[in-house]
C-alpha cells in the first residue's frame, strides 16, 4: 500500500481570545489521510477551521494536540526538512509591493536555496508557464488580481513541491479568472502528479477539482470520502422528475431499481436515484409500458451542496 | 552544497533589502537627508556657541553615531516589517529559512548602509567643521565602527522580537529603541551629567563604552578603565540574549498563530 502524503491523527488547536481570555477551540480531534497524487478538498463555512488545519500541516502553526505526518515527516519535529518539499498558495496573494514579478520569484527561489543558472532557468520556466513573462518587470502593486494569483501559484511551484497547499485559491477572483486558475490547478496535478490539499467554501470548485473531500464544521471533521461514496453513505442521489401529461403512471415507484426515495404530487413524480445515469433507461421503459404520456423529464445530478447541507444541518 | 544553499538564503534577504532601498524614496531620505540635517544642525550649533575644537568633535561624534546606528539597525528591523506590511510573512516562513538567514542577510545591508552614512557624515564633519577623524587612527576607528554595528544589531534583533510578538504595532519601536539607547549612552554629553540612577542604566549599554573609548582620543578621559572590554563583552552577551529572545518569540509565534494573523 502506498504511503499517505498526509496522515494526521487527533489534531486539536485552540486560540486564546484577547490577551488573557478563554481558549476558543478551533480544531478538535481531526483525523485526515490524503493519498499521493490526489487533489483533496477541505470544505466548510467560514470559521470552520480550514485555514488552521492547512496551516498546521504546512508547518506554519503548531498543533496543541495530535500528530501529523506529512510526506513521512513530523510537522513539528521535522519542520525544517519538510519545508523543503512543500509550498503554499493562498487567497488574496500578497507579496512585497515594490518588487517586480521576477524579483519576487527570485527572492522565493533563493529562500529554497536556488541560485545562479538554476534559479534563472526556474524563474524563466515559471514565467512562461503562468503567462507572466510580459509582466516580469511589473511591480506587484501594479498587477491585476488575476495576475497576482498567477504569481502566487508560480511562487508555490518554485521548489517543485511534492505537496501543494492551496488556501482558497480562487477567492476574490472573477468567474473567468477563477475558471482559468482551476484549469491551471488541474493541469498541474495531471502533468506533475503533485498532491494538493485545497481549502474552499466554494462547493462547485471542490466538485470540479477534488477527487476526495472532507467537511469541517466548528473544528470537527464531520465527514470525508470520495463524492459518490459520501452520496451513498448519506442516502443522497440524483434527482429524476417525471412530469406526466395527465395523471402519473400507476407504478410502485419505491420498488423500482435504484430508487432511494420518491414523492408523487398531481401529475409529477420525483424520484431520488442512487445512480441516475444507469437507472434512467429502465425507469423510462417501465413508464412507457403503462401507456402514460410524459410531458417532461428532468434529471439533476446530486451535487456537493446537497451533501454539504445534509452533513452540516 | 549546504554552504552554497545557505549563502543563497542569506543573499535572498540582502538582495530584497537592497531592491527595496533602491526603489524607496524614504531610503534616500534616511541615508542622505537626515544625516545631512544631523551634521549641519549640530555643527552649526557648535559654531554659534564658539566651542573648542575638541568639544566640537565630542558633539559631532554623537551626531555621527546617532545616524550610523539608526540606519544600520533599520534594515534589520525592516527585515520582518517588510513582510508584515506586505502580508507575506507566511510565505517566508513556509520556506526553509532560519532566523540566522534573516538576521545575516538583512544585517549585511544595514552594515553597508550604516558604513556609507558614517563615511558621509565623517567627511562632512571633517570638511565643514574641522573635525580630526584621523586622530583615533585606523584601529580606533575600526573598533568604534564595530561597536556601533554591534549595538545596531542588538537593537534590530530586539525590534524583530517585538514585531513577531506585536506585529505592526511594534513599528514605532524600530525608531524609538535606538533613540532611547542613544539618549542614555551620552550622545552629546558625558554620562556623568545624567542623574545617578540613569547613569547606572547607561553603564548597561555597550555604546556608552564605545563612545567613551572613541572620545578619549579627543582629550576626554574614559570613565571606565577598559571601555573596549566592557563594550564588546556586553555586546556579545546582549547579542546572544537577543538572538535567544527572537528565537523564543518565533517559537511562540508558531504556537500562537501570529505568523498567520500577520499575513491576513
Amino acid at each position: 500500500m502506498m504511503q499517505a502524503v498526509i496522515a494526521a491523527q487527533g489534531i486539536g488547536k485552540g486560540f486564546r481570545t484577547g490577551g488573557w481570555g478563554p481558549v476558543k477551540q478551533v480544531l478538535r480531534q481531526v483525523d485526515l489521510t490524503v493519498a499521493p497524487g490526489a487533489i483533496f478538498g477541505v470544505l466548510g463555512p467560514n470559521g470552520a477551521g480550514k485555514t488552521t488545519l492547512i496551516s498546521i500541516l504546512a508547518t506554519l502553526l503548531r498543533p496543541d494536540a495530535g500528530q501529523a505526518q506529512v510526506l513521512g515527516l513530523d510537522v513539528v519535529k521535522d519542520a525544517p526538512r519538510l519545508k523543503e518539499r512543500i509550498n503554499l498558495a493562498a487567497s488574496g496573494a500578497h507579496f512585497l509591493w515594490c518588487l517586480t514579478v521576477e524579483d519576487n520569484l527570485r527572492f522565493y527561489g533563493r529562500l529554497y536555496g536556488l541560485g545562479g543558472r538554476a534559479l534563472r532557468d526556474k524563474v524563466a520556466r515559471l514565467l512562461d508557464l503562468f503567462g507572466l513573462a510580459e509582466y516580469r518587470a511589473t511591480t506587484f502593486e501594479r498587477l491585476s488580481t488575476g495576475l497576482k494569483q498567477r504569481l502566487s501559484l508560480a511562487k508555490a511551484l518554485i521548489n517543485d513541491p511534492e505537496l501543494l497547499f492551496l488556501d482558497e485559491p480562487t477567492s476574490g477572483l472573477d468567474q473567468d479568472m477563477a475558471q482559468h486558475i482551476r484549469a491551471e490547478i488541474l493541469r498541474l496535478n495531471r502533468e506533475t502528479g503533485v498532491t494538493m490539499l485545497l481549502t474552499t467554501h466554494n462547493l462547485r470548485e471542490a466538485e470540479m477539482l477534488c477527487s476526495e473531500v472532507a467537511f469541517l464544521k466548528e473544528g470537527r471533521l464531520i465527514s470525508k470520502g470520495r463524492i459518490p461514496e459520501l452520496q451513498q453513505r448519506l442516502g443522497l442521489g440524483d434527482h429524476l422528475s417525471l412530469i406526466f401529461q395527465d395523471s402519473p403512471a400507476p407504478l410502485d415507484y419505491g420498488a423500482l431499481p435504484g430508487v432511494l426515495r420518491h414523492a408523487v404530487e398531481d401529475s409529477r413524480v420525483d424520484l431520488v436515484l442512487d445512480r441516475g445515469d444507469e437507472r434512467l433507461p429502465a425507469i423510462l421503459e417501465a413508464v412507457y409500458l403503462t401507456d402514460k404520456k410524459l410531458a417532461k423529464v428532468k434529471v439533476k445530478p446530486v451535487d456537493l451542496e446537497e451533501i454539504y447541507r445534509e452533513i452540516t444541518h | 552544497m549546504r554552504l552554497r544553499t545557505n549563502l543563497y538564503k542569506i543573499w535572498a534577504f540582502s538582495a530584497r533589502s537592497t531592491l527595496v532601498n533602491r526603489r524607496n524614496v524614504f531610503a534616500v531620505f534616511e541615508m542622505l537627508f537626515w544625516p545631512l540635517i544631523g551634521v549641519f544642525s549640530v555643527g552649526l550649533l557648535t559654531r554659534f556657541l564658539n566651542l573648542q575644537a575638541d568639544t566640537v568633535s565630542f558633539i559631532l561624534i554623537g551626531a555621527v553615531t546617532m545616524n550610523t546606528v539608526q540606519i544600520a539597525q533599520l534594515d534589520l528591523s525592516y527585515a520582518l516589517l517588510y513582510s508584515v506590511w506586505s502580508k507575506s510573512l507566511k510565505h517566508e516562513f513556509i520556506a526553509p529559512v532560519s532566523l540566522s538567514h534573516i538576521l545575516m542577510g538583512s544585517g549585511l545591508v544595514g552594515l553597508v548602509r550604516g558604513f556609507l552614512v558614517f563615511i558621509l557624515m565623517g567627511c562632512l564633519s571633517v570638511y565643514f567643521f574641522d573635525m580630526d577623524l584621523r586622530r583615533p587612527g585606523l584601529e580606533g576607528l575600526t573598533f568604534f565602527i564595530l561597536g556601533m554595528f554591534f549595538n545596531a544589531a542588538i537593537i534590530g534583533a530586539l525590534v524583530l522580537a517585538l514585531v513577531l510578538r506585536f506585529g505592526q504595532r511594534a513599528e514605532v519601536a524600530a525608531w524609538a529603541f535606538s533613540y532611547l539607547m542613544l539618549l542614555l549612552c551620552g550622545l552629546y554629553y558625558p554620562v556623568s551629567v545624567l542623574p545617578r540612577g540613569v547613569q547606572f542604566l547607561a553603564q548597561l549599554i555597550p555604546l556608552t563604552y564605545f563612545l567613551d573609548y572613541f572620545r578619549h582620543f579627543y582629550g576626554f578621559p574614559a570613565a571606565s578603565p577598559h571601555p573596549l572590554l566592557y563594550g564588546f563583552g556586553q555586546s556579545v552577551i546582549y547579542l546572544i540574549l537577543s538572538y535567544g529572545l527572537v528565537s523564543l518569540t518565533l517559537k511562540s509565534a508558531y504556537k500562537r498563530g501570529t505568523l498567520l494573523r500577520l499575513s491576513d
